[in-house]
């Protein structure tokens, strides 16, 4: 299992500047990283996914995420981007079982793997648009979608950026359950508070590129979010509302 | 998976075999017309097919690469580029084979610069790559026109590099890019899984286990040196490597292994019968250069992309 550990982080792009204090993550945490817009959350998951290349030490098992191989980065973490698109009209069957890549070391995927995927589409209540082009879907039907071709990856480290941008409540409820009973770790910047304070157990409070707080659930106050995100807080039986 | 496809295949050759200046009974063939049939037509059929499964292979290549539909080896400006190198080699008197070596290197020089002026962070904008091909396309045409006319004082040389055709077949050239095609195309079959992941964005497709830099090269490289060779005996031919992925994709879905096949028999298939026409449209045994059909075919196929994808194209 994939223990991730940063020793050290510090990347600097023009005016912004990330930093973090040594960290770990341990296997099968649920972790959400809260922050406003150009807290640095992307990014940070850019450089812990090797996307971005900075000083930083960031290791997978007492291995430096430099020295891993691709194909092999690929079966300890997937990342579910913001952006995520495909050109060309590939079917959902098609896109979600190309997530297999790595698990079959670049091979013809196997009857095994087919069966996989379709258990993930029915999983992921995809079932009736297996077939359809993927280019056709309505952006949070591409967005499951997109999931399920990161969950098909089986890695052991979940990377989502918003995994329940532009869903609707139903589907984000279900996710949120699904990424819970998971034994993966999960690292994801939620932006929807009381969502994440139900179903994440740690939670990262990044302000302009630092790390503001690294609480359990039970630690995340309203002053903790309030200093976060610049708003008044309040909490009304375990729910956070918001005001200027 | 193709019978179809190789029925249609067979069917255009006999067509080309037979189409041309003379007409030839081959239930009553005299010695000369099995001279025509076996020395001339033949070689030049079997060519004509070969450059036209090159081009499109390149062609698969690119549209799926640069992440653009309307991709080519023309629309990029990596065949004119190539074609100028050719030219080039060939008035500083380049031996031969040396000839598609410079093609290769000017081509790549053109396709990469297309590419960097269309990409920023990361992102590859589809019009700004179709402009810059564009321009890359009229400065190397100008600098072949011009280079043509000063060093051989030949304006049908010009015809023939920028217009392209089969005025020169022989076995040996036959062979070597017949060998090159099927180099490449087992090269390309071998790797169409990670082809496939390079449809999806950078972050994904590195993330999914593809060194997407390298596979990206790779595939450039392998695609510009197809068309370098191609354009070296032939001149620019276009548009073969903009139809015939498309009309793979929607005959056989996008996964990269089917439509690199598709794509290729495609594309003989469509050259052998644009020759077979440009061999025998002008009455009295006067040739049109092929690139005339395949622009003409291309142009109007440009104009039916633009039309149906022009949402996509300028919104991404």
């Amino acid at each position: 299992m994939a223990e991730l550990r940063i020793d050290g982080l510090d990347f600097t792009r023009g005016d912004f500047h990330l930093q973090l204090p040594p960290l770990r993550v341990a296997t099968g945490e649920k972790l959400a990283i809260l922050g406003e817009n150009g807290s640095g959350k992307s990014t940070l998951l850019q450089l812990l996914t090797g996307l971005l290349d900075g000083k930083e030490q960031i290791y997978y098992d007492q291995q430096l995420l430099g020295k891993i191989p691709i194909v092999e980065r690929a079966r300890i973490f997937a990342l579910l981007p913001q952006q995520a698109q495909v050109i060309f009209p590939f079917s959902v069957f098609e896109v979600v079982l190309f997530g297999r890549f790595a698990q079959t070391d670049g091979r013809s995927p196997q009857e095994n793997d087919h069966v996989q995927t379709r258990l993930l589409i029915d999983q992921l209540d995809l079932t009736h648009l297996a077939e359809r082009s993927f280019n056709q879907l309505s952006g949070g039907e591409q967005r499951r979608v997109m999931l399920a071709r990161a969950l098909n990856q089986q890695a052991q480290i979940l990377f989502l950026d918003e995994p329940n941008a532009s869903l609707d409540v139903r589907h984000s409820l279900d996710i949120f359950e699904f990424l819970k009973q998971t034994t993966q770790t999960v690292i994801s910047p939620v932006h929807d508070i009381n969502l994440a304070a139900n179903f994440f157990e740690r939670f990262w409070l990044l302000k302009n590129g630092q790390l503001l707080a690294d609480v359990s659930h039970d630690e995340l106050t309203s002053e903790l979010l309030s200093e976060t995100f610049d708003v008044q807080v309040s909490n009304t039986a375990g729910n956070f509302s918001f005001s200027r | 998976m193709k019978p179809l496809l190789f029925t249609l295949l067979g069917v255009a050759f006999i067509i080309a075999l037979f189409s041309g200046a003379t007409a030839i009974n081959p239930f009553a063939m005299s010695n000369i017309e099995q001279e025509i049939l076996l020395s001339l037509r033949l070689p030049r059929v079997l060519f004509s097919a070969v450059i036209g499964g090159m081009l499109a292979l390149s062609g698969s290549v690119y549209q799926l690469t640069l992440k653009n539909p309307l991709a080519d080896s023309f629309t990029t400006g990596t065949a004119s580029s190539a074609a100028l190198g050719a030219v080039l080699g060939i008035a500083c008197g380049l031996p031969v084979p040396l000839v598609p070596v410079l093609a290769l290197i000017t081509g790549l020089c053109g396709l990469m610069m297309v590419y960097r002026l269309s990409i920023s962070d990361g992102v590859i904008n589809p019009v700004t790559m179709i402009l810059a091909g564009v321009v890359v396309n009229i400065v190397a045409s100008a600098v072949i026109s011009f280079s043509k006319f000063y060093f051989e004082e030949s304006l049908s040389s010009i015809v023939f590099w920028l217009m392209g055709g089969f005025f020169i077949v022989d076995w040996t050239r036959l062979i070597v890019c017949a060998l090159l095609l099927a180099i490449s195309f087992v090269l390309l079959q071998r790797i169409s899984l990670q082809l496939n992941l390079l449809a999806f964005d950078e972050a994904s497709a590195r993330t999914m286990g593809i060194d997407v830099a390298r596979l990206r090269r790779f595939s450039f490289v392998l695609a510009t040196l197809l068309v370098a060779v191609a354009v070296s005996h032939t001149g620019i031919i276009g548009f073969v490597g903009l139809i015939t992925p498309h009309v793979a994709r929607s005959l056989y879905g996008s996964d990269m292994k089917q439509n690199l096949t598709a794509s290729t028999l495609l594309g003989a298939l469509l050259l052998m019968l644009a020759d077979a026409g440009a061999r025998s449209i002008i009455p009295g045994g006067a040739e049109l250069p092929v690139g005339i059909i395949t622009a003409l075919l291309g142009g109007v196929f440009f104009l039916y992309l633009l039309r149906t994808r022009r949402e996509r194209l300028w919104h991404g």
